[in-house]
């Protein structure tokens, strides 16, 4: 790889994707596939084009990652970036995208939001004729949706779940989120996967994890049900659509002695991986997505459209689920912390 | 309400001449000072972004507004009528769990298939509800409103967990995208909702009689018992009026979200800024209906300034809580805590 020295992180990453994707015979095409389509294209100048970016908020590991990814990326192709931050508040959100409807840019980019809430604003800027682009949230009002593939990341996750408790046990589920699109995808393919399962049951009721005082909160709600059901083995592994109520049900689990129940989560936030790599930890599944590649990949497809190409519908970004044995691989195939 | 009492000596006591005229420095340093502070923020930000200063930008402002307007106006009736001691006269803690309530109810009776026709009253009720429950807490079991309101605030909360289970409930009818869409001038809808409430609750509070009662039982309780007012009923249909503000501001919400959704209780403090500031837009440094819309705007107008300057909202919590020392100092070197 020693020709890539000097071409910058994106093509480093690109590269080593694409030598990483040699191991996981499963995604090899994936990988390969996405590092050379991006490899080959001239990416379009924004040069004299103003970008709003709508971020939800910026307090998890992936949103910060892929807002700054496509402050950064505005900048790089010589276009104005108006970058506002509704710090999870939704009141907020609805105010910043009025304002930044208003302000007429050539291009707006919604990262994350519940559907309902963010959706008639996305459709009023469409019909003031302002291009619409989102990560992470599934709208027919955006041109071009930058995501993780949230169908696999949910299957492949669940179906890591089922495995590790040998396809029976009881298993706790955080589900506060349904109205954000991807949360939602990887919640239906859990109950698509545990349908074959039928030994696999969802604890009633599920918990509902909670911006802000996620781990805290996520920390209390098992130490409840932990206490709900003292017996080991009657709780197998918990079960959260983003990783920092994972983060949270971790340590519970660690401080109640309770280690045999295993955790699952999306997202690769540095702190789950690292939980991943300790042999002690009950962290045992982690869908690792690119926040990076996302943020950057969603300012590349708004390049693009505005220099008329034609963008597809969605662009996947690969994610990888680490588990326990191939935690090392992931980290190093994605370039993550 | 003889806690109340404690506000007395501001104006009871004759103090000499050079407190006093240290006095009316300090309030005309306030009052002109809080004008030519708003003046500044708009003349600032309309030169640093252009955009600023144009109708739409205005109309969004106000618009956005709206919701903290209302609750804020609620919180106003009731300080004005428990008097403004910050520990002891009125206040409503509960006014942002209130719409937040009021808001589930609301999205979840439309979710259930009910119209319109019953999920407005509906809302309202809940609001209404839990302002006789203030009341109650306040004028018969005379507990001091700061706790009374903040107990049936956790109340409140928890009751909105229960029904939402701490989830999004999406709604949406025609009158919800009406309150939503943009009116005349394309100016958002919720603007001139917001201005009409202004003019109706200012034109109760500042020009009947009953808003004079409700003044001289807030500033002089011993005195209007005296003068023979029903100072017990005034104070409760107080903390009523400000329970039917939350439960109004609940339904501008749901419009403004489309649907209820978590973390109502974020706006308690912006409300009670707002409410408190309110007082230094009035010519005797009482809070007024007019002086709180003024102070609604400006923070209305602050939050916009920034993000239109792409400065990072956060600033705004700090230069809230920077007014609110300024004001605080201000109202009691006024009000002449030296002479007591």
């Amino acid at each position: 790889m020693g020709e890539n020295r000097g071409i910058g992180r994106r093509n480093l990453l690109k590269a080593s994707l694409a030598a990483g994707a040699t191991f996981a015979a499963a995604n090899a095409g994936l990988l390969a596939a996405t590092a050379n389509a991006a490899a080959e294209e001239e990416i379009p100048s924004l040069k004299g084009k103003r970008v709003a970016i709508s971020a939800t908020g910026t307090d998890h590991h992936f949103d910060l990652t892929a807002y700054n990814a496509q402050i950064d990326e505005v900048k790089k192709l010589g276009g104005e970036a108006i970058a506002v931050d509704a710090q999870r508040n939704d009141t907020k959100l609805v105010s910043q995208l009025q304002t930044l409807i208003a302000q007429k840019p050539d291009a707006l980019v919604q990262l994350l939001g519940t559907l309902t809430v963010v959706d008639p604003w996305l459709k009023r800027a469409k019909d003031a004729k302002i291009p619409v682009f989102t990560i992470d949230v599934g709208t027919p009002n955006s041109i071009n949706n930058t995501t993780s593939d949230n169908w696999r990341i949910g299957s492949d996750l669940a179906l890591q779940l089922v495995s590790d408790i040998g396809g029976a046990g009881n298993i706790v589920v955080f589900n506060g989120f349904y109205g954000v699109v991807p949360c939602a995808i990887r919640y239906d393919q859990l109950k698509a996967v545990i349908k074959y399962y039928p030994d696999v049951k969802i604890i009633e009721p599920e918990l509902r994890d909670v911006i802000p005082n996620t781990v805290q909160d996520a920390f209390s709600q098992i130490t409840a049900i932990l206490n709900k059901y003292p017996e080991k083995g009657s709780i197998k592994a918990i079960w959260s659509a983003w990783d920092v109520p994972q983060l949270g049900a971790t340590q519970a689990l660690v401080a109640a002695g309770r280690t045999e129940i295993t955790t699952y989560g999306v997202d690769g936030s540095p702190e789950v991986l690292q939980l991943l790599r300790d042999p002690n930890s009950p962290a045992a599944g982690n869908a690792a997505q690119q926040p990076e590649e996302i943020g950057r990949t969603a300012i590349r497809n708004v390049a693009r459209y505005l220099a008329g190409q034609k963008l597809p519908r969605e662009t996947y970004i690969p994610a990888l689920i680490a588990n326990k044995k191939n935690i090392e691989e992931v980290t190093k195939t994605l370039r993550l912390g | 309400m003889s806690s109340d009492i404690d506000t007395l000596p501001a104006y009871g006591s004759g103090g000499d001449t050079t407190k006093g005229i240290g006095r009316w420095l300090a309030g005309f340093a306030l009052r002109g000072g809080s004008l030519l502070a708003f003046a500044a923020v708009l003349t600032f930000f309309s030169v640093s972004a252009p955009f600023f200063f144009t109708l739409g930008n205005i109309g969004n402002v106000l618009g956005q507004s709206a919701i903290l307007g209302v609750l804020a106006i609620g919180l106003t009736i009731v300080i004005i009528g428990g008097g403004s001691n910050v520990v002891k006269g009125g206040i409503d803690l509960s006014l942002a769990a209130n719409l937040g309530l009021s808001a589930a109810v609301y999205a979840t009776l439309i979710s259930a298939g009910y119209g319109d026709s019953v999920a407005i009253p509906g809302a309202l009720a809940t609001g209404v509800l839990i302002g006789i429950v203030n009341a109650i807490a306040v004028v018969v079991f005379g507990i001091v409103p700061l706790l009374a309101t903040l107990a049936v605030m956790n109340v409140v909360a928890g009751l909105e967990l229960v029904l939402t289970q701490n989830t999004v409930v999406s709604a949406s009818t025609d009158f919800l995208s009406v309150l939503s869409s943009y009116g005349p001038f394309d100016i958002p809808v919720l603007a001139y909702v917001l201005v009409i409430f202004t003019v109706l609750a200012g034109a109760v509070v500042q020009f009947t009689p009953l808003g004079l009662r409700l003044y001289a039982v807030g500033e002089f309780p011993e005195a209007a018992r005296a003068a023979g007012l029903p100072v017990r009923r005034i104070v409760a249909g107080s903390y009523i009026a400000s329970g039917l503000c939350g439960g109004l501001a609940g339904i501008l919400s749901v419009a403004y979200l489309s649907g209820s959704t978590t973390g109502a209780g974020e706006m308690l403090l912006p409300v009670v800024v707002t409410a408190l500031l309110s007082v230094v837009f009035s010519r005797r440094l009482v809070p007024t209906i007019g002086g709180t819309l003024l102070s609604t705007l400006l923070v209305g107008f602050l939050t916009n300034g920034f993000q239109l300057l792409n400065i990072s909202s956060t600033l705004v919590s700090g230069i809230q809580g920077v007014l609110i020392l300024l004001v605080v100092a201000a109202t009691s070197l006024q009000h002449g805590k030296g002479a007591v």
